[in-house]
């Protein structure tokens, strides 16, 4: 992935996947799976996995762990009222940055310069 | 008694008991899992500097989650820590903040920005 759109996701990921959980739980897996099908192809699932360890630590989400027909038991996340708390506050953040990052493209909505007329 | 005795002097017993354990079962990882996990816990013990043993066994723990997975589902390496391992490993550091030899210099320099801040002309 393109070295901009790394750093772009980093403030962002956190907010996806919360929003991701809020439809229903998940495990790592299929949270990796959905984000590559929907164009991040090159997200690593280790990222994913650091991500989620990062909110189960910040009590965001609550872990039960289910047996797995090969391999160790696999974590599954469901979002709890305090991660739906985080969820809410990132659409309002997302909200407003999109909003003022938008205006700037359109040159037309930019804030009128003072012409000194 | 002893036990306490020794306790104070090695860590809790059962800490070091899981530590082990964690230890273990990144040795019983196949290859490239077990250099990969090797190479991740070097790095991690290193830069996350972690002072407290609770958070540094679970860290050990929850890569040896991750790698045991990775070799269950025959994921390449690359898949599991992408293009960039050190971003991979420093990133996956955030989740143990606070318990970092670094948030006491954190707590420090913010205290002492507060009272040069106070020293300021009105």
């Amino acid at each position: 992935m393109a070295s901009q759109m790394t750093e772009m996701l980093k403030g962002t990921l956190d907010g996806i996947v919360l929003a991701l959980l809020a439809d229903r739980p998940a495990y790592g897996y299929e949270i990796t799976s959905w984000l590559r099908d929907r164009g991040f192809t090159d997200i690593a699932e280790g990222t994913v996995y650091a991500l989620l360890v990062r909110i189960e630590r910040r009590a965001l989400v609550d872990v039960e762990k289910v047996p797995s027909e090969k391999g160790p038991p696999r974590k599954v996340y469901t979002l709890n009222p305090t991660g739906r708390a985080h969820l809410d506050e990132f659409w309002r953040t997302w909200s407003f940055l999109a909003e003022v990052i938008e205006q700037l493209r359109t040159p037309g909505a930019r804030a009128p310069r003072q012409t000194g007329e | 008694m002893v036990a306490k005795w020794i306790e104070t002097l090695t860590g809790p017993l059962e800490q070091k008991k899981q530590y082990r354990e964690a230890k273990a079962r990144i040795q019983a990882l196949p290859s490239p899992y077990r250099q990969t996990a090797d190479a991740l816990n070097r790095y991690l013990t290193l830069y996350a500097a972690v002072t407290d043993g609770a958070t540094l066994v679970q860290m050990h723990s929850d890569l040896a989650d991750l790698l045991e997975r990775a070799a269950a589902d025959n994921t390449p390496v690359g898949d599991v820590v992408g293009d960039d391992p050190v971003d991979f490993a420093e990133t996956f550091a955030l989740a143990y903040g606070g318990k970092q030899w670094i948030d006491k210099e954190r707590q420090r320099l913010i205290r002492a920005i507060e009272d040069a801040k106070r020293d300021e002309p009105q």
